[in-house]
Parts: C-alpha cells; structure tokens; sequence
C-alpha cells in the first residue's frame, strides 16, 4: 500500500478527464413504488467511489440495473465513458463496454477450482469439437493473475479450501480479467462483507494496485469504515435519492456519514457508555471447553456482562458459538447455567436450548431463517420446535404465537411490520432483527451470537446493539463471536482475543476499535486500508 | 437477496424521513388482493365450471348420483388419496418424490390377498404381515436416503422397480383374487351414499392438514422441508424427522394397498404402476390450491377429486380411456404454470 503515482488518464492533465461512467436521471419503479427518483453520480478514471445507504434505500437496486438485472424507467441514461449503454443492460455489452461486476459475497462456486472459477463464462471452445483448450484457459488466467501482483494462487486448487483473502483476489481477477489494462469499471457489490480486517488490507491493498492504473472501482458496502479510510470520494442514497453525489471523502468521519445516511444524528452509535451491570445471580461458568479450533477454554460470564471472543479466522473463536450451543461437537468441557451443570460432550442442540443456551448463527440466509415462512412462524419457531414428545401433536398456541411476534416486531423496530409477511420479502437488517427476536423469545440465560451485525446497515445496526444491551441487563449472560472490531467494541464489556485454540488476551475497560484490532493482529497493528493517493501529484 | 425482494417494498426507512413515502404499504397489498384470491381458489372455480359444463351437455347421465358416487367414492379415487398423502409425507420435508410409494401400495396389497388366499393366513395375520412389509419398505427407503445418502430418486425409483417385480414374481404375474367376502365391508361399508373408503381417506387427508397447520410436529416438518440446516441449529432432529416420514410414507401406502385388495377382493400386480402419473398430477396441482406454492393436504385432496371430474365428463362426452393421460397431464402442467405466474405477481 505504497504511494502510486497516478498517470493522468486521459494523458493531458490539464483536461479534467470525462467520467467513466455515468448514471443519468435514472428512477425505477415497481408496480406503484418509486425505490429510485432521478439518480445522478459519475464515477472519474482511476478512482474508488463508494455508493453507502441503509438497507432499503435502493443501492442494491441501481447495482441490478447496473448488471441488467432491471430495466429502469425511461428516461434514464447509463453511460461509460461517454459511450451511452442500451438499457436494459445486457450484460455482455456493457462488459465489451468496460463494466465488470463483483458480486454479493464474491459469487464463487466452491466446489470449483481456480482456474474454473476464473474462467466461468468465457471458456473458448475450439474451432471444430468445441473442446476447451485447458492450456490456453491456464495461460489467460496466469496473466490476469500477473497483473494482479506477485501473490501466486494454484489454478488447480478448489475455491472451497482457499483462504478468505485468496477467494477476493479470485472473484477480482475474474472481473478485470475483461478489462483493459488502465480503463474500464469494477463494480463491487458488497464484495467485502465476509472480510476480516486482515483480508480487508489486503483486498484494498490490491484495489488500489488496480486503481492506480486507472481503472476505477465503484464500491458498495456496509461498512463505513471502507468508505472514510478507503474511498476517494462517496455517494449517498437515502429512501431512493441521491442525497450526496460525488463528496470528497477525505476528513470526513463515521459518524458525518452514518448522519447522511439515516438523516438524523446516530446517538450512542459509535460510543457506548460502560455500566457495570450488577447481578445476584450466579454466573455462567464455561470449563475446559475443547473441540473444534478451541482448547480448554475456561471462561466465567457475568449476568448483565457481554464478552466478546474474537480473532484471525482459524482462530479457533468463531467456534465457540457453535460448540456451547451443541450444533458443532464438542470434545469435552461443561457449561454451568441456572439450570444446572451441562457436559458440552454430545450436547444436542435441543437440549441446549432446553437448558437456557440460545444461538444466533452467522448466515441468516442459510442457518438463521426461512424466507418462504411467515415472520411469525420464524420467530414461534424454536418453541414449536422444542415442545415435548407428548404435546407435539397439540395444537399450536395461535393467539401466543401472534402476540409473541407483534411484541417483537414492535421492540426490534421491525418494517414493515405486517407478522404474516414472507420473512424473504424485507430487507437484510429486519431479517437480522427477526432473526434476534427469534432466538430472545426463547428467554434463554446464555445468549450466544456469531457476527450479529454483519450486513446489516446502521439503523438495523443500532437497534439490534441495544436489543443486546437490553437482554443482558435484563441479566442474561451474552458471549459475541465476531471478527467486526467496530461491532465488539459497541457491544462488548470486555473481549478475548484467540490465537491458535486458546486466549491469547483480555481486553477489559474502555474498549476501541483501535484496541481490539491491535490486540488480534499483534504484530501488526491496525493500518489505514489506503493510503490516497492525490490525483497528478507525484 | 433481501435486497431485491426490499426494492420491491416501499422504502421504509428507520427514520421518517423529509420525502415522502413512495407509496403506503396498504394500497400495494390491496391492489393484489385479485391476484391473491385467483391463485387460491382459481382451481376450485374450474372445478365447478367444468361441473356445470358437464351438466348442461350431459344432464341425464352426469347429473346422477351414479356419477356423484362414481367421482367421491370410486375406489381409485380413494387409492389416489392414499397414495397422494404417502408422497406428501416425504415431499413437506424436503426430499424430492418418493417413486416407490406406488409399488409398495401394490407389494401391499398382493401380499395380503397371497397370504390370505394361497397360504391359508388368518386375514388379520395377513394385514398385519402386510402392513409390516409396507413400513419396512418405508423404513429402508428413509435409511439409505437420509443416513447413508444415496439420492432419493435413485433410491426410491430403484426400490419402486423392485416391489414390482417382486410383486409381479409372488403373484406369478397373474391378478389373484378370493379375499373373504365380508372383509369387503372394511372398505365398502356404505356410509351416507358413499364406501367408507372416502371418509377413511378424508379424515386422512384433514389430520394430516391438522398436523401440518396447528401441531409443532406440522411446523417442524416444514422447517425441515425448507432449511435442514435452521432447523438443526432450532434443537430439531432433523434426521429422525426425515426417517419417520420415509416409514410413516410406506405405512400410508400399506394401508392404502389394503383396503384396495379388500375393495375388489384381490389385487392385479401390473395396476399399481397406472397410479404413479395419476399421483404426481394430483400433488403438484394441489400447490395451486388454497395454498399457493406449498405442497397441501387439502388441495391435494381436492386435485384428486378435480381430476376425476374432469375425466368422467369428458368420457361421458366420448372420449376413451386415453383422455385420462391428456386431461391428467394437460391440466397439470397449465394449472400449476398459472399458480406460479399469480403467485410472483403476487409478490
């Protein structure tokens, strides 16, 4: 992350160099709702330009119109570098054009390689039986990679068995491979939300290898952070308008751009007051917990306290939610509740929930919720679930189960809040809420969560960190598996750090981002993900 | 993503925000609820179109009660029921269809009548040999799919193959009849006009909606059928749940073998496999019913009848048996397209 000397694009630096690519009056209506009003930005050669908005606000949307995937109203224009785009995208023209798309959480297939993932899409056959010419595929891609930087990667290796970072430099390739050397735009859509800090360096580390080219980057994220230490100038969507185009974001904070992004002052987002949450009650003790990544984890949780566990991933800290919950299995090692002493060794994941262990997993899509069943049905669903053999056959309590969903729905903030909605129909941070208020109506006394915030944006963000604060002062134990510095240092009243199985330190008192980030990468503190680079200066 | 279904909601900020709202949320659910209704009950409308159809062009030979009995209480309607809720059993919690159902319905049936007729069993020895079969068939359906993983089409198409020759080799390929006059009346016994084979299968057909509906059991079975791993991490065995459905699926499909045998009083090996299109026609189509793009009980139920409408009007019209294949299909394909065309409208 050296300093580059940017070569003035167009070649003559007295020229102000046209956009790469503009976006035009563009609006998109479903049916009777407007999700975007006559949005205008441009992205200039050769920088990172972030497009940030909460969850809802229709970023997602212009990046499916960007890829063809919806067809704006007439009257709005897309054009890359001056060249004015048919719409609806079609997608090989615009990548002829120069655009090149990153997708949501990479877009890789796992149980390819490489050389597969790279090439998906633009495999040549030859001339007569259409075979593929594996050589030429590997060569191609040898020389993406090349330009990619000296970071060497086995072609013939599977995506599944890479490192995080490694699955980035991947997907990247694949989108500049198109690219001309120097020109061109690779969108990222949310590219970066299964990053680790440490993957995060490095992936901007090569962004900028690919910007200072000239190429230009169009980043959507979550993170703020991306935006205030990495972009070079932002964009800000608010219920389907720009509110910002195009600001510098040079000295800009967190905080500014969360206020942009929501429309009002986040108080108590980035700082929290640290209270001593005093209890009577025993504590939860955790002893000898061994088993996956971990090693004889002995650990005392306060009622009212929530300690977080992190780590570089391969730590062994991300599986401690799932080795106390019983859904991974544990070596040995007992956790003692209210409820009574439990061995972890063949835990069930129903007994667990019966002794008062509730997990909120990462990958509400996946392991969290079910999109096609009511917002009800999920958040009822770990009682229906744990009803005992004899009454399995009774009816549901229909009148409780709404009543428990509306009350929820009404303390997490849930929108919108209709309790037979299709959980699949609302966004990412109302399904994260549902997916909290799911597992505390459980009323459980070791609350375990695992990334809690992790695409989600700042409002979803902000209720869901008091939903937290809330359960523990209600005098729950909370333990939070996370690798966001930023969401343990809002949650957490003190946090382990992992290295290798065991603990490597405790963090204790006022708690930074600064901090937790120094004390997981020991000997390598926190840097800036970029430096910036002036434009023309050399 | 969410993303995408969210665009497609208003924007609901956290905040009120200074623009005002695109539009409120009531007059875009209002707007759909023609939609809504149609993809509910737009089969149910044909149905009884079709019905009237019937009636006008042929009122002295549809308009009886002849026909009445034979669209309710036809005993392959109540085979049908059987066999519709032995594949749903397996299809709500997730697996893709179960093709052994209809051979082991037919395994079933011809074991009995063996039994009973060439070895001299007591009936009642016999139906409970039967029945055992039936569920053992289930039992190691759900063992090799769930616990050793083989895939359910193999597994169940292979298996279903195999019943049949099976069934085909003890009953010397022959039909074999001779089942004791009045174990006849388990299946026939006239209740209100109609066999109590109907009412067998409707009871079967309302319980297990009950259980899908109202019972913790029913809830978990779809959680199940819609993400293993949510409801693993939830505290559900998932593996004992999928099992059972396999063994509960093979016992279904014995009881319907049964009372089949015991209807016509013997049972002919090669008829069980006309039942395997039959079936699948009847469950698909029953996702257009009343619950649009789920698998149902009671649609299932109603597809069956719907079917044999459609069948017996247009044979009284004069069409031959080769209207059975084009109307089952026919209407298969067009109405599940349309279900799923309202159903994304409908979003």
């Amino acid at each position: 992350m050296s300093g580059h000397t940017v070569p003035a694009p167009a070649g003559d630096a007295a020229l102000p160099p046209g956009p790469r690519l503009a976006v035009e009056a563009v609006s998109m209506t479903f049916g009777s709702a407007t999700v975007l009003r006559d949005v205008t930005m441009d992205v200039r050669p050769g920088e990172i330009h972030a497009l940030v908005g909460q969850n809802g606000c229709g970023k997602s949307t212009l990046a499916k119109i960007l890829t063809g995937l919806h067809r704006p109203d007439p009257g709005s224009r897309v054009t890359v570098d001056g060249v004015e785009l048919r719409l609806p995208v079609r997608p090989d023209e615009s990548r002829a054009a120069g655009v090149a798309v990153v997708h949501q959480s990479l877009g890789l297939v796992p149980d390819a390689t490489v050389l597969e993932n790279t090439r998906l899409g633009r495999y040549k056959g030859s001339r007569f039986w259409r075979r593929i010419d594996w050589k030429a595929e590997a060569e191609a891609t040898e020389a993406v990679f090349e330009r990619l930087g000296p970071r060497r990667i086995p072609l013939d290796a599977k995506v599944a068995d890479l490192h995080e970072d490694e699955k980035a430099v991947v997907a990247i390739a694949r989108a500049v491979q198109d690219l001309e050397e120097g020109g061109g735009i690779v969108i990222f859509d949310e590219s970066t939300r299964a990053l680790g800090r440490e993957s995060l360096e490095r992936f901007f580390g090569l962004l900028d290898r690919i910007v200072a080219t000239g190429t230009s980057a169009l980043l959507i994220t979550h993170r703020l952070e991306e935006v205030v230490e990495a972009a070079d100038r932002v964009t800000v969507l608010r219920d389907g308008e720009v509110v910002v185009a195009g600001k510098e974001v040079e000295g800009m904070t967190k905080s500014e751009l969360a206020h942009l992004m929501l429309g009002r002052e986040v108080e108590g987002l980035e700082r929290r007051t640290a209270e001593a949450a005093e209890s009577e009650a025993a504590p939860v003790v955790i002893d000898g917990l061994t088993g996956g990544g971990v090693r004889e984890l002995s650990l005392t949780l306060r009622p009212g306290e929530v300690v977080g566990v992190t780590g570089l991933s391969g730590s062994g800290h991300d599986d401690v939610p799932y080795l106390i919950s019983g859904v991974a299995r544990a070596k040995g090692g007992t956790v003692t509740l209210p409820a009574g002493r439990v061995a972890l060794k063949g835990l069930s994941p129903a007994s667990a929930i019966g002794n008062g262990i509730a997990l909120v997993p990462e990958g509400r899509e996946s392991a969290g919720l079910v999109g096609a069943m009511t917002v009800t049905e999920n958040i009822a669903f770990p009682q229906t679930c744990t009803a005992k053999a004899s009454a399995k056959l009774r009816p549901l309590g229909g009148g409780a189960e709404k009543q428990r969903a509306a009350d929820w729905i009404e303390r997490l903030d849930v929108r919108p809040p209709w309790p037979h909605a299709a959980l699949g129909t609302m966004s990412g941070g109302n399904q994260q809420k549902v997916l909290l208020a799911k597992w505390l109506a459980t009323d459980p006394s070791l609350l375990v969560l695992h990334e809690p915030t992790q695409a989600v944006d700042v409002g979803a963000r902000k209720t869901i960190v008091e939903a937290v604060r809330e359960a523990a002062r209600e005098g729950r134990a909370v333990l939070v598996a996370g690798s966001d510095e930023n969401e343990l240092a809002l949650l957490c009243d003190r946090v382990l750090v992992f290295d290798n199985g065991v603990v490597e330190r405790e963090l204790t008192g006022e708690l930074t981002p600064h901090d937790i980030v120094q004390a997981i990468y020991t000997n390598s503190p926190r840097t800036r993900l970029r430096e910036r680079t002036t434009r023309g200066a050399s | 993503m969410s993303d995408m279904s969210s665009a497609a909601q208003p924007a609901t900020g956290v905040t009120p925000s200074p623009v005002p709202a695109p539009s409120s949320p009531v007059s875009v659910k209002s707007g759909k609820g023609a939609v809504w209704f149609a993809s509910r009950f737009a089969v149910i409308g044909v149905w009884i179109v079709l019905a009237a159809l019937f009636a006008v062009l042929r009122p002295d030979t549809f308009l009886t009660s002849g026909s009445f009995k034979v669209i309710f209480g036809s005993q392959n309607q109540a085979a049908l029921v059987f066999l519709t809720a032995a594949l749903l059993c397996t299809i709500v919690v997730g697996e893709f269809v179960d093709m052994s159902v209809a051979s082991n319905f037919g395994l079933a049936a011809i074991m009995l009548t063996i039994l009973n007729v060439n070895h001299g069993w007591s009936v009642g020895a016999a139906v409970l040999a039967s029945l055992v079969l039936s569920t053992v068939v289930g039992a190691v359906n759900g063992w090799l799919v769930v616990k050793v993983g083989v895939n359910t089409i193999v597994v169940t198409l292979g298996m279903g193959t195999f019943l049949l020759g099976l069934a085909l080799w003890v009953s010397d390929l022959m039909p074999v009849g001779g089942l004791p006059t009045d174990f006849k009346d388990i299946a026939l016994l006239p209740v209100a006009g109609l066999p109590i084979s109907f009412f067998y299968g409707l009871v079967l057909m309302l319980g297990f909606a009950y259980v899908l509906h109202f019972t913790p059991l029913g809830r978990n079975m779809r959680f199940v059928g819609e993400s293993r791993e949510v409801s693993r991490l939830a505290g559900v065995r998932v593996t004992r749940l999928r099992v059972g459905a396999f063994v509960v699926a093979g016992l279904i499909a014995g009881v319907g073998g049964v009372l089949s045998a015991a209807a016509t009083g013997g049972f002919d090996p090669n008829v069980s496999q006309s039942y395997l299109l039959p079936i699948f026609a009847a469950t698909f189509l029953g996702t257009a019913i009343l619950q649009p793009g789920r698998f149902n009980p009671i649609g299932t139920l109603i597809a069956v009848f719907f079917l044999a409408t459609g069948v017996l009007g247009l044979q009284l019209l004069g069409a031959t048996s080769w209207i059975t294949s084009v109307f089952y299909g026919g209407v298969l394909v067009v109405a599940v397209t349309i279900s799923t065309v309202l159903r994304n409208r409908s979003r």
